[in-house]
């Protein structure tokens, strides 16, 4: 499992830059507000525009539907900054990280002209249905049905914990169009965008953790999808899902979600002089950075087109548990009493850090599941 | 435990399992609380458990008490039991006269409030259920002198806010009020307060952390993946493993500090306590919403109210951080380490 190491050349350097400086300016005028976990939590519409101006959207895509045809590399840089600046990206997280390349890869002309160049504008957002209330782990376990009528499909059962469904519009959903098969439960599987506001659809809320909303239960009642709402091939949903899952699992947002409190953190302590407390945040540092070592490497490997599955699930399940402990240290080192209305920074991230740092582990496949591919991959290798 | 009180412990639990359901507890998240629970314990004199037969109590102990309080974890009980309760404990410790109305107490490691010509000035924040009580037994700074006082909560300006579990926890501010109560408190004293005072807070948090656990087997028993049910999967056994040893040692750890302080020979018990509490619940929280996976993280679900708890409480009062801190000095006066442990 040997990755490249991946040197940033003066141009993305400089790209770096300009990003943060355009963060900065967004941060002083107060367009939002830093928080963590933000690119599940923090869902602004108008923010998603104001990136989508900046032609951040979409941006690795071929420029016939409005891509900037640049490299993973230098949509790695944003996304960094995005996540340690906390900027409130989840409202076209999902489009831009899943839904455009998997377009791209498996759907039709007609979809790509109907999507991609929406989705650049940061007019189009796009919600994940994989999971089922029965179905977690075992996805290939989905039960939500679509049966072949005139000129498409109708679809009947329910998704669960879809993230940002309430603010999108379509929904890439995972679901049988062949009768359940016990003993191949991969076959069958197909993927259809669904759109958010057709009838029959029904979205309710999940209070999260923080009483807040960032999932919902989606509800199907004879919803008509039409032929052309087909991604890929009928029968093909379980391998063009899986292509999916490496860009979910080994990007950024499974190493940052919890960094702006990390460097809150650092803030504080050298506030106080506390070379101890340093010492300790330290090591914190340097654990990260051999964490984006393993990550750029695996997206570096994703732009050659090569196979990352297993050191994908390996950042996702190391990377996850570095965002956990961050405010497990951090809580040790500075006292804090966390709030989410706090006032105090440090107090407010660490709310925010405590009460979603236990979705990190479970969100795109929990840390068990994903021990088992890769201890499956290693003893197969 | 005396069996008087043994059985006052069943009674109260039965109260609990009887009256707080998860929709008690959710009440909180909109600023109510269990009143009827608190009529019942109120009418049964359950909250006299640890006050002395001259005030209508059973003479109970600390250990007593922290038996009330694991409970009180266990149930996410949404009313200030714990903090009335102990209120009184110390006022009786102190040789001051216990309260029947609802009372709360409040002990930082930072003192704000002071005392000149017997008048409160100051603020202080975090007070449990403020907005309910009616008194506030807390520490005051006269000149030189650290005072355990009792004041008037009708007096104070009180700015509502809530801990990460939607509990009370308000800001108090005191110009020029009167004291109901006061007594000088020496060195002795109040180290031994600040242990009381933490030892309860930790009894609470391990009965969260037990229900944290209970919880989490139940689920891994119901929830089917792949055909059968998760506890089936090593990995998960694994969790389940973890959180069993964790709940295990917070349980001996409490009983253990319990035993000390009743006898009087305590040492290190509540510092350790506090260090190894907030491992186990660090380690508690994560496996249990582990096990669990996305049902856990919702409001639907009851083992948030336990998680939140453990993540609120650990940073109430004087946290792991104090007790560290205190065992650090500790640690340069003595000469051997396993003797200092070992003997007494
Ligand atoms: C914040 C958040 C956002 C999410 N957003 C989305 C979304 O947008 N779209 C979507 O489709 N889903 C989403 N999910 C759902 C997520 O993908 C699932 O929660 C996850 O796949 C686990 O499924 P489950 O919750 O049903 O747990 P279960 O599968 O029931 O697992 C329960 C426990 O059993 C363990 N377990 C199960 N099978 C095995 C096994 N074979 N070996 C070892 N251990 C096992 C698990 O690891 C876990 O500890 C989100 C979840 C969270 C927390």
């Amino acid at each position: 499992m040997k990755l490249p190491v991946v040197h940033f050349t003066q141009e993305q350097e400089q790209f770096r830059l300009e990003v943060r400086a355009f963060l900065q300016r967004h941060l002083k005028e107060g367009t939002f507000r830093t928080k963590c976990d933000s690119w599940l939590s923090g869902s602004d519409p108008v923010f998603s525009k104001l990136v989508a101006e900046q032609g951040w959207i979409g941006m690795t895509w071929p420029q016939e539907y409005g891509g900037g045809e640049r490299s993973t590399i230098e949509r790695y840089i944003l996304t960094e900054e995005f996540l340690a600046a906390g900027a409130p990206v989840a409202a076209h997280w999902f489009a831009d990280r899943q839904t455009g390349p998997l377009l791209l890869r498996f759907g039709t002309e007609e979809q790509r002209q109907l999507f991609l160049p929406k989705i650049i504008r940061g007019d189009c957002f796009f919600a994940i249905g994989l999971s089922e209330p029965n179905s977690g782990s075992d996805l290939a376990s989905v039960r939500t049905k679509a049966e072949k009528v005139e000129g498409g499909w109708l679809v009947n059962g329910a998704k669960t914990w879809t993230s940002n469904a309430h603010d999108a519009h379509y929904m890439v959903t995972l679901v049988r169009t062949a009768p359940y098969d016990q003993v191949s439960k991969h076959s069958g599987l197909s993927q259809l965008i669904i759109d958010l506001h057709a009838p029959g659809v029904t979205i309710t809320p999940i209070p999260y953790l923080t009483g807040e909303r960032h999932f919902n239960d989606v509800f199907f009642e004879n919803v008509f999808v039409p032929d052309a709402m087909v991604v890929g091939t009928i029968g093909n949903g379980w391998t063009q899902g899986l292509a999916e899952l490496a860009f979910e699992r080994s990007g950024p947002e499974r190493i940052l979600s919890t960094f702006p409190l990390l460097n809150e953190l650092i803030i504080e302590l050298k506030q106080a002089y506390d070379t101890v407390g340093l010492a300790t945040a330290s090591k914190l540092l340097a654990e990260m950075w051999s964490l984006r070592n393993l990550s750029i490497g695996v997206a570096q490997v994703l732009e050659e087109g090569g196979e990352v599955a297993i050191p994908a699930a390996l950042v996702k399940s190391i990377g996850t548990k570095f965002e956990q402990k961050i405010p497990e240290i951090a809580r040790l080192l500075v006292a804090t009493y966390p709030r989410l209305q706090a006032e105090r920074a440090f107090d407010r991230y660490m709310a925010e850090s405590i009460l979603h740092a236990p979705g990190f582990t479970i969100r795109g496949g929990t840390s068990e599941v994903l021990y088992g591919i890769v201890a499956k991959g290693v003893v197969a290798q | 435990m005396s069996e008087m009180l043994e059985f006052v412990t069943e009674v109260v639990e039965k109260i609990y399992k009887d009256l707080i359901t998860k929709e008690t507890v959710d009440l909180l998240e909109e600023g109510k609380w269990a009143t009827t629970l608190w009529q019942q314990l109120v009418d049964n004199e359950l909250l006299k458990v640890a006050i002395t037969e001259q005030y209508g109590g059973a003479n109970g102990d600390i250990a007593d008490l922290l038996a009330l309080y694991q409970l009180t974890g266990y149930y996410a009980v949404p009313a200030p039991v714990l903090e009335h309760t102990l209120a009184n404990f110390i006022l009786e410790y102190v040789r001051l006269t216990p309260f029947e109305s609802i009372t709360t107490i409040s002990f930082n490691d930072k003192q704000m409030l002071t005392m000149t010509n017997g008048k409160l000035d100051g603020n202080i924040p975090n007070v449990p259920w403020a907005r309910s009580a009616q008194q506030l037994v807390t520490f005051a700074q006269e000149g030189e002198v650290l005072k355990l006082i009792a004041v008037g909560l009708a007096q104070a300006s009180i700015v509502q806010a809530t801990n990460l579990a939607a509990e009370p926890r308000d800001t108090v501010s005191f110009q020029q009020a009167e004291i109901i109560a006061q007594t000088e408190i020496n060195e002795q004293q109040l180290q031994k307060l600040i242990k009381y005072t933490t030892a309860a807070k930790l009894a609470a948090l391990s009965g969260a952390l037990d229900k944290a656990f209970q919880l989490s087997v139940r689920y891994s028993k119901e929830r089917e993946q792949f055909g059968r049910p998760i506890h089936r999967f090593q990995l998960v056994q694994q969790h389940l493993a973890n959180l069993a040893g964790e709940a295990a040692i917070a349980t001996a750890a409490i009983e253990n500090m319990a035993g000390a302080l009743v006898n009087e020979t305590e040492r290190y018990e509540v510092a350790f306590t506090s260090i190894r509490l907030d491992e186990a619940s660090k380690i508690v929280a994560t496996s249990a919403h582990q096990v669990h996976a996305a049902i856990g993280v919702t409001y639907e679900h009851s083992l948030q109210h336990y998680t939140r708890r453990l993540w609120a409480w650990r940073e109430e009062g004087l946290t792991t951080h104090y007790w560290q801190k205190q065992l650090a000095d500790d640690l340069l006066q003595v000469e051997n380490v396993w003797s200092w442990m070992t003997t007494k």
